[in-house]
């Protein structure tokens, strides 16, 4: 049932599939490492609030938690700027976002192939801003004196890290739909072309 | 090709690989237990660099004193609250400096009086608006006049609390000594009757039941109780 090829579907490039996975490897990192620190203070609830199973966290204690935070914001925020610099060198953003066309096919295509691939495209492209807004609600509470005008943005402390604290959950819903978007399409081609393990063709 | 009916690989999670996710997850948690001093080692100089880098010299935007917020401020220390005479307390200051001093609260209320509202922001993630009143550091260390090689200050507090930090941190101007929290005079669990208060580090650089302060040129081995278990020396906000 599964035969493996050597032709990388879709063409993905070796450097957008390091973006790729360096991302979500560090975001994963991140996200344990974010519900280590969590625990010390529940958001909700502070110390009598209900605290994350220790299999999900990263670090051990609070020093350990914060010393792969603040380590792995370094890998993920890097690899997020060189893919920002990657995608505005070579125009991808242009049309590798979700565009009009997409949502026209979705108001007008009955192709279900056209229309899936359309809510693909739409769903790949929301992780741009839930990344930036882990970023920007973290830097605010890492540097809340010196960020003093990017962490009012977000309103007082508790809407702060609040905030940043739902970039887990969005980051995870994200994570489900997209991943089932890309195995799904063309029989797992999207799929395919980032996991250049094998065609997870039937 | 196999002639067995089964669904796609990509849309079933047998037990086996559940059985492999957990162990994988297990093998991580353990490994990022092991593994954190090692990393903190490779990236805490890093952030210490970018801390004192970002640090600016200039007072920071305070908050107004319909602000502040009495109860999100948790008493958090280390031993319990010392029993500290009044009567007989000393601030010494010493160490790299051409004039060693020991002043009395008299004394220190006599210099000039500085009032901020500020957040307060715990390495545990909580924070809480507070007023501080007290001296700034920065006077008390002018009294004592640092000599030229003074690059850290040495904090001794009397439940053997201690801590270490950066010089361009002390004299900032809202480092302060602080013997008034909210408009009432310092509660003892709050460090009576001199501790920290800056709106530019993490709560745990804040000492509290201030006795000694030590102007060193080096950073000594003991670096603070915190950093001694593991946090980073620096913590700036």
């Amino acid at each position: 049932m599964i035969r493996t090829t050597k032709r990388d579907y879709l063409g993905q490039s070796s450097i957008v599939k390091i973006f790729h996975w360096v991302n979500m490897i560090s975001l994963f990192g991140m996200i344990a490492s974010g519900l280590q620190i969590y625990n010390a203070n529940p958001v909700f609830g502070g110390r009598e609030g209900l605290h994350i199973p220790w299999l999900f966290t990263l670090g051990g204690w609070l020093a350990g938690g914060r010393n792969w935070h603040f380590t792995l914001m370094w890998v993920y925020g890097l690899n997020l700027l060189a893919y920002g610099i990657y995608i505005f060198w070579t125009k991808r953003w242009r049309n590798r976002f979700v565009d009009r066309q997409d949502l026209k096919s979705l108001q007008a295509s009955t192709n279900p192939k056209r229309r899936n691939y359309a809510w693909h495209r739409i769903v790949y492209t929301s992780i741009i801003p839930i990344l930036l807004l882990a970023i920007a609600s973290g830097l605010s509470m890492y540097q809340p004196v010196q960020f003093y005008w990017l962490a009012s943005l977000f309103g007082d402390w508790q809407a702060l890290r609040t905030a940043h604290f739902m970039t887990v959950p969005l980051v995870l819903l994200f994570t489900f739909i997209h991943s089932s978007l890309a195995l799904g399409l063309g029989n797992g081609k999207i799929a395919t072309a980032f996991l250049n393990l094998k065609n997870i063709e039937s | 090709m196999n002639d067995r009916e089964s669904p796609p690989a990509s849309n079933r999670i047998s037990r086996r690989q559940l059985f492999q996710w957990a162990g994988a997850g297990l093998i991580v948690n353990v490994a990022g237990t092991l593994l954190y001093d090692p990393i903190g080692r490779l990236s805490m100089p890093i952030n210490e660099a970018l801390g004192s880098l970002l640090l600016s010299p200039n007072l920071t935007p305070e908050f107004p004193i319909s602000a502040i917020e009495p109860d999100k401020l948790i008493v958090n220390s280390f031993r319990g609250t010392p029993e500290i005479d009044l009567a007989s307390f000393q601030l010494k200051i010493s160490g790299e400096v051409n004039n060693p001093i020991s002043l009395n609260m008299t004394d220190i209320q006599k210099l000039p009086f500085n009032s901020m509202v500020i957040r307060q922001v715990c390495v545990e993630g909580w924070a809480a608006i507070v007023q501080w009143g007290g001296v700034r550091l920065r006077d008390l260390l002018i009294l004592a006049q640092p000599k030229p090689s003074a690059k850290y200050v040495y904090f001794k507090s009397a439940d053997g609390y201690y801590e270490s930090w950066d010089w361009a941190s002390s004299i900032h101007p809202q480092t302060l000594l602080a013997y008034q929290m909210n408009g009432q005079d310092l509660p003892a669990e709050n460090g009576a009757p001199l501790r920290l208060a800056a709106p530019i580090k993490l709560g745990y650089k804040q000492s509290k039941w201030v006795t000694e302060v030590v102007v060193t040129s080096q950073l000594l081995p003991k670096r603070g109780y915190w950093e001694d278990l593991g946090y980073e020396w620096f913590g700036g906000l």
